[in-house]
């Protein structure tokens, strides 16, 4: 009985120390909250997001553009691919974007370039939320166009003519865009890039950034 | 107030500090927090509160990631609660336990109207079953993660029955199936048939929430304690135990959920709960 006293408390005091520990010293609580409890896990639904690439000017979360945005935009339109490090579907996008950009990296890289896609300036970002700044972990609910809270996310944002003004807009793609094939994934991708430029070719001549 | 009773108020009022995420337009934002829960529901109900543990793991542990935080967290979470309380939480908080609960009069209206299935449930092999949740904890949530990027949460039933399903009626149209999602359909059948047929089915045999606890039995400070010398073998216990559980020979057993049925049931008042510190 004595036996089993002292492995309780043992345990009692070791558990306190180390949960106490952690929860005060490491940010084990904010990651989890952040990767887990406030991102939609595609793999635990086994579903994917249908994704609708039309281009809309309001922010999803009725915040304001992020400044790198903004900024970058008077050069180009933007490419931005949001992923965490566990994520099977932006394991199986990866390969497509890489592809299509040209470009090689880690998926633990935060990686911004600015890349010369069909003789357009595209800016491309890989973000992954895992490691990311914070304005980069930000922009992401600023642009979940559809609320999915899910990653992989990929994010066209370009200019249109709106009222009478040239504002930015933007559109989302999710998770492998709900199509079966790497084909089909690719094909999606491209489209959106090139919708994407087309509409800022047409429109950039009338944004301002100021 | 008898033990039945408290049970449900206990489960009712962990049904719903589990679901305290649901966001009710302004009038309430939903609550998320970075807490594990030390039971088996999946974060990613709309209604969630907390992160799943296995998830955690399986993060922590994919293709060889090692993120201890996220392997430690959880762990500790679930050994604080084993250590107090033991398999309580299937007992008296999981909502698993409590669908369980609710599904487990028909395996018993099941046994009275065949008496095979009686036996299907003492069967020798019965016991062995058990160490299948072992097995999914270990082999799905640790190893294969690690190997071949496959985890648990890709065909877990619990994800299905509380994520899939919420998610595709507030959301229609919004989502296509993945690669799993047939598999994991598959398992959710499984899963409805077991809890229908077998009391605690999935506790008993399957829950790997239930197999990081189990362990914890052996030296948790509150137990269920039988006094041997007394008890007169009436099996008044063992037949409302919902673990199958020879309780008149039982020893900090592994499989108790501390429900307390036996506790209740004994005409002799020789089985107790009991704390150990």
């Amino acid at each position: 009985m004595k036996k089993i006293a002292a492995v309780q408390l043992t345990l009692i005091i070791l558990i306190a120390g180390v949960g106490g520990g952690m929860l005060l010293y490491t940010g084990v609580y904010d990651d989890i909250h952040d990767t887990i409890v406030s991102t939609l896990c595609l793999s635990c639904i086994k579903l994917d997001p249908v994704s609708r690439l039309d281009f809309v000017f309001e922010t999803a979360n009725g915040e304001d553009h992020s400044e790198f945005v903004l900024e970058n935009l008077t050069k180009g339109p933007l490419f931005i691919e949001y992923r965490s490090d566990v994520c099977a579907a932006c394991d199986i996008m990866a390969p497509i974007i890489k592809e299509i950009f040209h470009l090689s990296f880690e998926k633990e890289d935060t990686l911004y370039e600015l890349v010369n896609y069909n003789g357009t300036d595209v800016h491309f970002y890989h973000i992954n939320l895992d490691h990311a700044s914070k304005i980069q972990k930000d922009s992401f609910s600023i642009y979940d166009k559809d609320n999915r809270k899910g990653v992989p996310m990929f994010v066209v944002i370009t200019v249109k003519y709106n009222r009478g003004v040239i504002d930015p807009c933007y559109t989302a793609a999710y998770g492998t865009l709900g199509l079966d094939t790497e084909e089909e994934r690719r094909n999606m991708v491209t489209d959106m890039i090139e919708d994407g430029i087309k509409l800022y070719e047409q429109n950039h001549e009338g944004y301002k950034y100021d | 107030m008898n033990l039945r009773f408290k049970r449900l108020i206990s489960q009712v009022f962990f049904f719903f500090l589990t679901n305290l995420g649901f966001k009710l337009g302004d009038v309430f934002p939903g609550l998320k927090t970075g807490f594990c829960y030390p039971f088996f529901y999946c974060h990613a109900c709309p209604a969630a509160t907390s992160a799943c543990p296995l998830r955690a793991i399986e993060i922590g542990v994919y293709r060889g990631n090692w993120n201890w935080r996220f392997i430690l967290y959880p762990l500790i979470i679930i050994g604080f609660v084993g250590v107090v309380t033991g398999r309580a939480v299937c007992g008296w908080a999981c909502p698993i336990g409590f669908l369980q609960r609710i599904t487990g009069k028909v395996p018993q209206k099941l046994k009275k109207k065949y008496p095979s299935l009686k036996k299907l449930g003492q069967h020798r092999i019965e016991p062995y079953l058990r160490y299948i949740k072992y097995i999914v904890f270990i082999g799905l949530v640790v190893v294969t993660p690690i190997l071949i990027g496959f985890m648990f949460t890709d065909v877990c039933p619990v994800g299905y029955l509380v994520g899939t399903i919420p998610i595709s009626i507030l959301n229609p149209g919004g989502f296509t199936p993945n690669e799993f999602f047939y598999i994991a359909m598959g398992v959710f059948i499984l899963f409805l048939v077991l809890i229908f047929t077998v009391e605690r089915g999935w506790c008993r045999y399957f829950c790997p929430i239930g197999a990081m606890l189990a362990p914890f039995n052996k030296i948790s400070i509150y137990h269920v304690s039988v006094n041997k010398d007394e008890c007169v073998h009436c099996n008044a216990c063992l037949k409302v135990c919902p673990m199958g559980i020879d309780v008149p020979n039982m020893e900090r057993d592994p499989e108790c959920i501390l429900c307390g049925k036996c506790v209740e049931a004994c005409p002799k008042d020789v089985v107790s709960y009991e704390r150990s510190l």
